[in-house]
């Protein structure tokens, strides 16, 4: 792991200047020249941002590769649930990028990229640095909505946590359930789509109910759902009846009218007609493409980034390409395994063009698991095509409900397995 | 916008074109490695294998009976059998002759 940054005027020697028309002439025109490699900075170390620099790393030694994260660590947010539940430890779904360092040759800057400037191709960090593409990939994953419930703002995160952002949003929401007595209430507020990992809030909800009734069986669990349905929804409440009965209730949007405001003072969630006080409350807000996205000029009115579907190359702003939770990704859920995905098809479109790799047709791929209790895990998942107009659904599984122990058993172990793989097939 | 979307596009398109039809010209180790991403996200390179097996270092026949069980039914798990749904058989010769090639040792890179 290296912390050292390189500034313009380090490499700024380097980088070709090649004339609009040249150019246009060769796709490839910094490796061909030879004089210097082409550059990549990609912003954001997750599922998305660390695979493409893993592939475009792996792809070709005349491209060289910069990868920011704002942290020398990153916790993923899927199996955060299961941190949650007392199935895995912090430590277990918290990753280093020393070997997309030392193996790769992947320059890492551990810093904050505070801006981004489409027209001269250059990524600003917050310590002042500037750095140089000739392609930028944008992987910032989500930031919240926070004028949209009156009193949630970035203020209330510490007292409700969304811990929809693993580390210490996450570590807070544990603590706060460990500290709570038997027989309080957690209530959670489930977030209006589009929003990260579709089943993540009833994994969560299925996570807190397997340590209450492990630890504090007289707690409930309440559900302030933004939404009138939700993914693997009966397999979901089935599993709910089987393993918790009586502990949760969920309410869909057309009961309360969903969320309205919050009171952080006294840990109140405000609906239409009804105040719900909670001793653990974890309200997730709607959200949108980070941070950067937006001031970049990357995000639509929507609030998220719309892509060329066969390159990931963002619409609005040339020379920059986007994958993950950031983007509009037509019929794909926004997953840790749809961010790999997406970023395979990126870096191949990147290793086309600038080292002129040979390209085939884009294939994309997704599948969530999601753990309702011990040994018995459900998934869902697709395959997906490119076309002219979005990222399109082509065929697609779901489990089923009457499905054995035994399955259920062996798709947790599934899960497990899957983890240790896209890690590291993020992280190296 | 539309001017944009135009542009970054097209030169796209062409690529693509010109080489899917290089693909078809019997460079199958060079798919099978594209294709190997789909897997990878999954079955680990090295020997940890857990529920989900490794898959290198297999004779390409096996590979590609495995995989059209998957296809044709006679194989249970469903996120297999929607993987093979999208594989023809270029497909499954391409990652048959890839994964066959990798070794435990070369996982590093």
């Amino acid at each position: 792991m290296t912390n050292r940054t390189m500034t313009r005027r380090d490499f700024g020697s380097k980088v070709i200047t090649v004339s609009a028309a040249a150019a246009a002439a060769s796709l490839a025109a910094p490796a061909v020249l030879g004089a210097a490699k082409a550059r990549v900075v990609v912003i954001g170390g997750g599922a998305g941002g660390g695979t493409v620099a893993r592939y475009v790393a792996k792809g070709s030694d005349d491209i060289a590769v910069t990868l920011i994260n704002d942290s020398p660590t990153y916790s993923t947010c899927f199996f955060s649930n299961l941190y949650l539940g007392g199935f895995r430890s912090f430590e277990s779904i918290s990753h280093s990028y020393d070997t997309l360092a030392a193996d790769y040759g992947i320059e890492v800057v551990i810093d904050r990229a505070a801006g981004l400037d489409g027209n001269g191709r250059t990524v600003t960090l917050a310590n002042g640095d500037t750095l140089n593409y000739d392609k930028a990939v944008v992987a910032p994953g989500i930031d919240f909505k926070f004028d949209a419930i009156e009193g949630y703002g970035p203020d209330a995160v510490e007292t409700m946590p969304h811990a929809w952002q693993a580390g210490a949003q996450a570590k807070n929401l544990k603590r706060q359930l460990l500290d709570m007595e038997d027989g309080g209430t957690f209530v959670i507020c489930p977030p209006p789509n589009p929003f990260r990992c579709p089943p993540g809030p009833y994994e969560r909800i299925s996570m807190v109910a397997h340590y209450f009734k492990s630890y504090k069986p007289h707690s409930k669990i309440v559900v302030l759902d933004a939404k009138n349905k939700f993914s693997k929804q009966k397999l979901f409440e089935d599993g709910w009846a089987r393993h918790f009965p009586d502990m949760i209730e969920w309410l869909p949007l057309d009961i309360t009218g969903g969320v309205k405001a919050v009171d952080v003072a006294s840990n109140t969630i405000i609906t239409d007609d009804e105040k719900f006080q909670a001793s653990v409350a974890n309200v997730v807000p709607p959200q949108k493409a980070g941070q950067i996205a937006q001031d970049a000029g990357l995000a639509d009115e929507s609030g998220w980034c719309p892509i060329v579907p066969e390159t990931l190359a963002s619409l609005q702003v040339p020379n920059v390409h986007l994958v993950g939770d950031a983007i509009i990704p037509g019929d794909m859920p926004k997953s840790g395994f749809s961010a790999n995905s997406q970023a395979k098809v990126c870096a191949q479109a990147i290793l086309a063009e600038l080292a002129s790799k040979q390209a085939f047709k884009p294939r994309f791929r997704n599948t969530c698991w999601s753990l309702i209790t011990t040994d018995d895990s459900i998934k869902v998942g697709a395959n997906y095509e490119a076309t002219e107009e979005k990222i399109a659904k082509i065929e697609g599984f779901v489990s089923q409900a009457d499905e054995s122990d035994e399955v259920r058993a062996q798709t947790a172990a599934e899960a497990r397995a899957w983890y240790d793989a896209i890690t590291a097939d993020i992280f190296g | 916008m539309a001017a944009l979307k135009g542009s970054v596009l097209r030169p796209f398109a062409v690529l693509l074109f010109v080489c899917q039809i290089e693909a078809q010209a019997e460079d199958l180790y060079a798919y099978g490695e594209y294709l190997s991403g789909e897997c990878l996200t999954c079955h680990r390179l090295d020997e940890s294998a857990g529920q989900i097996p490794a898959i290198f270092g297999w004779p390409e026949d096996k590979f590609v009976e495995i995989l059209a069980m998957y296809k044709h039914g006679a194989r249970e798990n469903a996120a297999m059998r929607n993987v093979a749904a999208s594989l023809g058989d270029e497909e499954m010769a391409a990652l048959a002759r890839y994964f066959a090639s990798q070794t435990p040792k070369e996982s590093a890179q």
